[in-house]
């Protein structure tokens, strides 16, 4: 991989700097001294005569190119000017003549003679002066230019003649100010370029240098002011006056001198470019709901809005869907499940006037909902399990679960999108106290990157700017965003609200095992921390000159961001100090004397056994040496009979099992003690008023720590020891294998030296403390710093007020594409100017101020837009079906719903659902991805990461877990073989068919119509239902004679057998071909 | 029919006689199965613009194209291109050498985009050769002693020695793929043009194949074998060269009979074609039937493509099966033979694939890592050409080796070379292409493409001229490409 280089930036910006003036100053020594005149008379007119004239002269012009005179030849052909004075290896001339490039020139002729060719370069380097009186600028001190079209210093300095009371340079600042300063050198360096200083000037933009001193008709300024560059400058503006850019043109021929850095003027800041008033930037407005033609068909003011545009565009919406259709469409859309045939049913049945909306209530009421919802606004905010190396993490983080189950009870609950934002960025801020909020922080701690402390803040801010307000401020890292007004210094203002955060898991009641269970959360751990824009995005340069603080764009602003400190709690800044995780260390304590004494019981029960063998005491039992080796129960094998030695062997074993046993027994008594003692002494510690015992208490704590840390290095050194004394001691009967394994064994001893050298200095640390005067005793957990910024909790209430601009309308846009299949802003993460703009402006706005007025909530969006007519319609083209698709083929304007393939999570669940099989279980651990296909549960449960996903899930374009603002939608044959042969499919069709069987009985017919419904969620049409009677008949016959028929010979057979009867088993065949039916994973 | 026979009798013939002359009598399996399907060359373009017909736009030279891809960069002074002067200035600084003009030329700034200025620059000090090389066949082109297999075959080679690139860093490799850096977003890989482009020869696979460990998200990812916007249908179709699991879900087990699914497939097309009708412009239901047509031939035909056991030991061996360096590789070569038997018309082969920029990338200790890794592929690479050729499948099978740019011929570190985007070679055989022939040049150090300059592109133009289509004609109204896009064919190796 890449690598990046210190220094280099540097290195090239100190040249850009330095050469420019070096160049200036060499040209006006040559000028002075006659230098390049003298060399153009004498050697290179001859040249250019013999050599380049013959084609590039004012007739034939070959390539453009007229070297006639000096103003032509820096002008140029069309491949640009053909030298630029001063510095001849960027000259086109030189290159060509040198024959670096193509064409080499003279044209097929001979390269010239090397001395020739260093005299070109010395002359351009000169300035490339011809001997003929310049045609010049428009320059008004052309009397002042001298004969070689460079002016001279010295002439330049005293030019203080005046117009209008005005300096020369004085006038060209003016234009610099009024003109160019807006879009470079204020606030917008556009294209990199900044007109405000002189170095800046030098320094040049993205397109390289502005000027060449002393030349301005080879300055891309000038080329640019006088509409010779394309694009011209003003940018999409009326050129510039011809006095003003004569002005220019001098003042570049005269070195560019600056006198002052440059400025705006209020005013000319104040009146807005265009991107300023790009729509996004501004607050949405409330339109009036339009009144249309078309009354009968408005159900609520979101119909009113897409008939409105109906009626411009001469479209006919079409007529509603058929009522199964349209009851499977919103509850795959609302739950992630079709509907029962039971609800089915009912629907069908009912006939009053709100049975849709009844409906639309308990599904948005039901838990699903969150489960379906949740995974939506997991892609957008990149829900990720952790992954790394082994059991190391190395991105997002270990149980980031609760996140995910914070996502769905707040869904569930309705939390306003607001609170859920403030949540996410700043739970911790927010209510400190509070787990259950500060678990939402998740969507922060998952940026977590192990190696890059700079990737980790990098998707903190992009996808923050992303997903919660559709700026792609992420191009301004580098540089100033080139499309949105977002300069790369804000781009670090923005990050420097995250800067200080940190991760950590806290404890959870009743698991003090921090491996087993945990909570991920975020905090500032460094309330100091500075923040530096890194020059051209590079984190080895950054510029530490000026610390900057967090701001959000200026552009978006409104009202600005008010930053307040939170002070932290004992309980918040102290985690470990929690009633419940000092209980539950106590306990953890506890449970471990438990199991050792357990442990000892049972040592000491071997030693029996061993020594009633040894005295023949009881049954006569055999013992193979590899038994006594491993350490297994001698009693399970008998091959051989035991001799004397290895029935010594055994029984020293098993004593020393038990001395280690009483070890370990001994290490968590002291334990005990030694966590209740640190807990008193913690409690005093931090007692109000202070605890007169603390200092007591403290010596207590120590001593006892101290004795249980040496029991427990004591029982380590034991453990090792005995460890590498088995080593060492290996039995040699089977020689062979013995030399096979040498060197595996002659590692694993020197590990268990290593061991136990450690368990070794251990004791005597151990030993060595308790010599030490007593001072301290270990905490019981880290101690975090007591208050946190506030910056992110500040960010977040900005994000999330009504005010800003983006949020609501952002949030609007990925909920009308998850209901339509397609965005209202087609540019999901992108509203700034480089997106898209809304196909229907008037309503985006209108549901975004319905959210916010709603107090956001996303339930109300949801029935709004479901409960209408727009939603409502079919998804095929019927009737005016020429006419519609003509105006609209792609259905911009919503003139039919649109047909969509199912998510991957909800082709999954639903095969299980129809199957009834899906298990409901909510929430819990991440499962194991590779469970899939045999697991029951919900599939947004299993395990999700750039490293680790559900195959199946994968093949129908499932998230990418680290971007994922609108989902792929793709056809492919590996889809058809997951849905054909997978063991998901195969046995829930199996089931489903057994099950159907049971109500239809014999009767085909009522089968295939069961079948149907079951799966489809529609009754079979004639031609459907005859040619899967015939299948059944068919199919039947065909597996009747089995013996006939040619098995598989790959995979393994699936947990659900096939039927053995063969009618049945072609009724499974039946159900099984209706899964892989398009209409199945298809949403109408 | 022997492809030198049927050159002899199209080779010149116009469009119209096309048919008459040639297509009719055909008997041979593979290029006549392309005849019988295409019928005719595609006329002239109609006045309204409609998607290809899968007819070649003119002739065909080739009907396959086998592209391997090296992942990382590899250098090209160490294996194709090797530079005496690397050595005979070694350990000097390139300005204390005759060629110090190199670090003048205009090419260093014009044709590099930086992503992140400076991060790669020049390194002046010289770095030898880091292995030996000679004359190889009867063309005497040199190559480097790390391929010693590949140099046999010299002669069938065409090797273009003045590439460049635009970018300094792994984004390129989409952009070899794409003409596109990643920067730009994804557009459609040479593979998707030519399934675009054509018809398919063989139904029962997928037409664009996909085999190896495809390059890395950072760089590209799936984009380098996707189809943008030319739609889903059209991206390569990836292939697990593990003949234990080519393809996930490739069976329904063993209790399921071959019949019994068969007639599920059937029932299935019935039933979605019965629903369709309701459904006439959904373009969706229409693809679905497709993939399911597919793959239900798939999976048969595709565990049988892997059946390498089914080769005779000969044959292994010259893929190097029998050695445990080459056999991944000679496994994955052996299977795109087997693919281009059978008529597949793009197979891509990715090599060195590590989550990351790639094997090949050799920042340091570049012996040590292009002794391996060209020890891996040099044999199957060889002894693909080498079985192409008895078959006579070289004629009619394009082979291109590529690599996302070359090496720096100063050194990196202590033993290591940098990216270098301003020269580098590919290799070419097969396909209507001439053989023994090293095309353009760098300059004396390896810096600069001087001679014949050719961007990524020219290599995809150079693609599908030898298979018949014009670029131009391949465009999708409302997608401009740009001029580069669409490259021009390296005329000099075409024969």
């Amino acid at each position: 991989m890449s690598r990046t280089r210190i220094g280099v930036w540097k290195i090239c910006m100190l040249a850009l700097t330095v050469c420019f003036p070096m160049e200036a100053l060499a040209q006006a020594i040559a000028v002075e001294t006659g230098f390049g005149v003298g060399l153009f008379k004498e050697h290179i007119r001859s040249v250019f005569e013999t050599q380049c004239q013959t084609c590039h002269n004012s007739e034939l012009k070959q390539g453009g190119l007229d070297l006639s005179t000096r103003a032509l030849l820096l002008r140029g052909g069309d491949r640009g000017p053909a030298i630029v004075p001063g510095d001849p290896k960027s000259s086109l001339l030189y290159r060509l003549v040198a024959q670096e490039e193509e064409p080499r020139m003279p044209f097929k002729g001979k390269k010239l003679p090397d001395d020739v060719i260093a005299r070109i370069a010395d002359w351009i380097r000169a300035g490339a002066p011809f001997d003929e009186p310049s045609l010049g600028t428009t320059s008004t001190n052309d009397k002042e230019v001298s004969s070689t079209g460079v002016p001279r210093r010295v002439v330049v300095q005293t030019s203080g003649d005046t117009t209008g009371g005005k300096s020369a340079v004085e006038q060209a600042h003016l234009v610099l100010e009024k003109q160019c300063l807006m879009c470079h050198g204020g606030k917008w360096k556009k294209n990199g370029l900044d007109l405000s200083t002189r170095d800046a000037l030098l320094r040049g933009g993205d397109s390289g240098s502005a000027v060449v001193l002393g030349n301005a008709k080879a300055s891309l300024l000038y080329k640019k002011v006088s509409h010779e560059n394309e694009p011209g400058m003003p940018y999409k503006g009326n050129k510039l006056p011809e006095d003003q850019i004569a002005r220019l043109a001098e003042w570049i021929n005269a070195g560019a001198p600056y006198d002052r850095a440059l400025a705006l003027s209020p005013s000319i800041e104040a009146s807005s470019p265009d991107e300023i008033k790009h729509w996004a930037y501004q607050s949405p407005k409330r339109s009036a709901v339009p009144k249309v033609r078309n009354v009968a068909w408005v159900r609520n003011p979101i119909d009113a809005f897409i008939s409105a545009d109906h009626e411009k565009r001469g479209l006919k919406p079409l007529s509603p869907a058929e009522k199964n259709i349209l009851l499977r469409r919103v509850y795959l859309d609302l739950i992630g499940l079709p509907p029962s045939t039971e609800q089915l049913d009912a629907f069908l049945a009912d006939r009053s006037k709100d049975a849709y909306e009844r409906v639309v209530d308990s599904l948005l009421a039901s838990p699903q909902y969150g489960e379906r919802w949740g995974r939506h606004w997991m892609d957008v905010w990149r829900y990720s399990d952790w992954y790394g190396f082994g059991s190391e993490v190395r991105f997002s983080q270990r149980f980031i679960w609760h996140w995910r189950d914070w996502i769905i009870e707040s869904l569930n609950k309705d939390k306003g999108y607001d609170q859920m934002i403030v949540e996410m960025l700043a739970g911790d801020e927010l209510s400190p106290t509070d787990p259950k909020v500060v678990r939402a922080t998740g969507f922060v701690a998952r940026n977590y990157d192990k190696y890059d402390r700079h990737k980790w803040m990098q998707d903190a801010v992009d996808h923050t700017a992303m997903g919660f307000l559709g700026i792609t401020i992420k191009c301004a890292r580098c540089h100033d965003h080139k499309y949105d007004p977002i300069t790369q210094e804000e781009y670090y203002r923005f990050r420097a609200f995250f800067e200080p955060y940190d991760v950590r898991t806290d404890r959870v009641p009743g698991q003090p095992d921090l491996s087993k269970d945990g909570l991920p959360r975020v905090f500032d751990a460094e309330v100091g921390a500075s923040t530096y824009r890194l020059k051209r995005g590079d984190p080895q340069n950054p510029d530490t000159e000026h610390s900057l603080s967090p701001g959000v764009p200026e552009i978006l602003s409104g009202k600005g961001i008010d930053i307040q400190p939170v002070a932290l709690t004992l309980d918040t800044f102290y985690p470990d100090f929690r009633h419940f995780v000092r209980s539950d260390l106590v306990s953890q304590v506890k449970t471990e004397i438990d199991k050792a004494e357990a442990e000892l019981a049972e040592a000491q029960k071997r030693v029996r056994e061993a020594q009633q063998q040894m005295a023949g005491v009881g049954i006569e039992k055999k013992v193979t040496e590899t038994s006594i080796a491993d350490g297994s129960d001698p009693a399970a094998d008998s091959t051989k009979p035991v001799s004397p030695d290895v029935k010594e062997q055994k029984i020293s074993k098993v004593t020393a099992e038990v001395i280690l046993a009483e070890k370990r027994l001994a290490a968590a008594r002291a334990a005990l003690p030694a966590i209740q003692a640190r807990i008193e002494a913690e409690v005093a510690k931090y007692d109000a008023p202070p605890n007169a015992n603390e200092e007591t208490l403290t010596l207590a704590a120590r001593k006892a720590e101290r004795q249980a840390g040496l029991l427990k290095a004591e029982e380590n050194l034991l453990r090792a020891q005995q460890q590498l004394a088995d080593a060492m001691s290996l039995p040699l009967a089977d020689q062979k294998a013995a030399a096979d394994k040498k060197a595996a064994d002659q590692k694993t001893s020197e590990e268990k030296e290593k061991k136990a050298g450690e368990a070794r200095k251990q004791v005597e640390a151990a030993l060595a403390a308790l010599s030490q005067p007593i001072e301290g005793y270990t905490p019981l957990g880290k101690v975090y710093p007591r208050s946190s910024t506030g910056r992110r909790l500040a960010l977040a209430r900005w994000i999330a007020s009504k005010q800003n601009p983006l949020t609501a309308r952002v949030a609007i846009n990925h909920i009308w594409l998850r209901h339509f299949g397609r965005p209202l802003v087609p540019t999901v993460f992108d509203f700034g100017l480089n997106g898209k703009p809304p196909t229907h402006p008037e309503l985006l706005d209108w549901l975004a101020i319905e959210l916010i007025e709603k107090d956001w909530s996303m339930k109300t969006v949801h029935r709004l837009v479901v409960t209408s007519n727009t939603y409502r319609m079919q998804s095929s083209a019927d009737e005016p079906v020429g006419r519609n698709l003509t105006i609209d083929p792609d259905n911009q304007y919503l003139w039919r719903m649109n047909a969509r393939r199912m998510e991957a999570e909800i082709v999954r669940d639903s095969v299980l659902f129809v199957g009834g099989k899906l298990d409901t279980m909510m929430g819990g651990p991440d499962l194991d991805e590779s469970q899939g296909l045999t697991s029951p549960r919900r599939s947004i449960y299993f395990r999700h990461n750039p490293e680790l996903q559900m195959e199946f899930l994968k093949l129908f374009d499932s998230a990418n877990p680290d971007d994922c603002y609108e989902r792929n939608e793709s056809v492919t044959p590996q889809q058809a073989l997951a849905m054909a042969n997978s063991r998901l499919t195969l046995s829930q069709a199996r089931l489903v068919a057994r099950r159907l069987s049971e109500k239809a009985g014999s009767d085909p017919r009522s089968f295939v119509g069961a079948a149907f419904k079951t799966v489809l969620g529609r009754p079979p049409s004639v031609p459907e239902r005859v040619r899967g009677e015939t299948f059944l008949r068919q199919q039947g016959d065909m597996l009747r004679n089995s013996e006939k028929l040619t098995k598989f010979h790959a995979g393994s057979p699936n947990e659900v057998q096939p039927a053995v009867e063969p009618h049945l088993r072609a009724r499974e065949n039946l159900v099984h071909v209706l899964f892989n039916h398009n209409e199945f994973v298809t949403i109408r | 029919m022997r492809p030198s026979e049927r050159t002899g009798c199209c080779g010149n013939v116009n469009r119209r006689m096309f048919l008459a002359d040639c297509g009719m009598g055909f008997t041979g399996l593979v290029l006549g199965a392309m005849f019988e399907r295409h019928g005719i060359v595609r006329a002239a373009p109609p006045a309204i613009w409609t998607p290809p017909d899968g007819k070649p736009h003119f002739a065909p030279k080739a009907k396959s194209v086998i592209w391997f891809f090296m992942i990382g960069g590899v250098s090209h002074m160490d294996t194709f291109d090797p530079k005496p002067a690397l050595n005979k200035y070694a350990g000097k600084k390139i300005s204390e050498t005759p060629y110090r003009g190199t670090l003048d030329n205009p090419n260093i700034k014009k044709n590099l985009r930086e992503m992140v200025v400076g991060l790669h620059k020049v390194h002046p000090e010289i770095y030898p050769m880091q292995v030996g090389y000679r004359k190889w066949g009867k063309s005497g082109i040199e190559v480097s002693d790390w391929w010693p297999n590949v140099g046999e075959c010299v002669d069938d080679l065409a090797i273009v020695r003045s590439m460049w690139t635009t970018d300094n860093n792994h984004g390129a490799q989409l952009q070899f793929h794409t003409g596109r850096h990643v920067l730009e977003g994804h557009f459609p890989s040479i593979g998707s043009w030519v399934h675009y482009g054509l018809g398919s020869l063989n139904d029962n696979l997928p037409q664009f194949v996909v085999l190896g460990e495809p390059i890395a998200s950072c760089c590209g990812g799936v984009g380098a074998h996707g189809a943008s916007y030319l739609g889903p249908r059209h991206g390569g179709v990836r292939l697990d060269a593990n003949p234990e699991s080519p393809l996930p879900f490739a069976s329904p087990g063993v209790d399921i009979y071959k019949e019994e699914q068969e007639q599920e497939f059937t029932l299935l097309n019935d039933f979605n074609k019965l629903a369709g009708v309701e459904y006439p412009n959904d373009s969706t239901t229409e693809a679905r039937i497709k993939s399911y047509e597919l793959a239900f031939r798939m999976q048969t035909a595709v565990p049988e493509i892997f059946r390498l056991d089914q080769e005779n030991e000969s044959i292994q061996e010259m893929y190097g099966l029998d050695q445990k360096v080459t056999e991944p590789f000679g496994k994955v070569c052996l299977t795109a033979r087997r693919l281009v038997e059978k008529g597949v018309r793009f197979i891509q082969v990715f090599h060195g694939q590590n989550n990351g920029a790639g094997s090949w990338d050799a920042h340091s200790n570049l012996k040590k890592g292009h002794t391996d890794l060209c020890a891996q592929v040099d044999k199957p690479i060889a002894g693909l050409l080498r079985d192409l050729k008895q078959r006579g499948l070289l004629e009619e099978t394009l082979v291109v080796l590529g690599t996302e740019f070359g090496r720096t011929p100063g050194a990196q570190g202590a033993n290591g070379r940098d990216h270098h985007p301003y020269g580098f070679s590919v290799c070419m055989a097969g396909g209507g292409l001439k053989g023994g022939i090293a095309h353009g040049a760098t300059d004396e150090l390896g810096f600069h493409a001087v001679e014949h300059r050719h961007y990524v592109t020219d290599i995809h133009a150079t693609v599908l001229k030898q298979m018949g289509l014009d670029p131009h004609r391949l465009e999708v109204p409302g997608r401009k490409r740009l001029e580069i896009d669409f490259g021009h064919p390296i005329e000099a190796i075409i024969a």
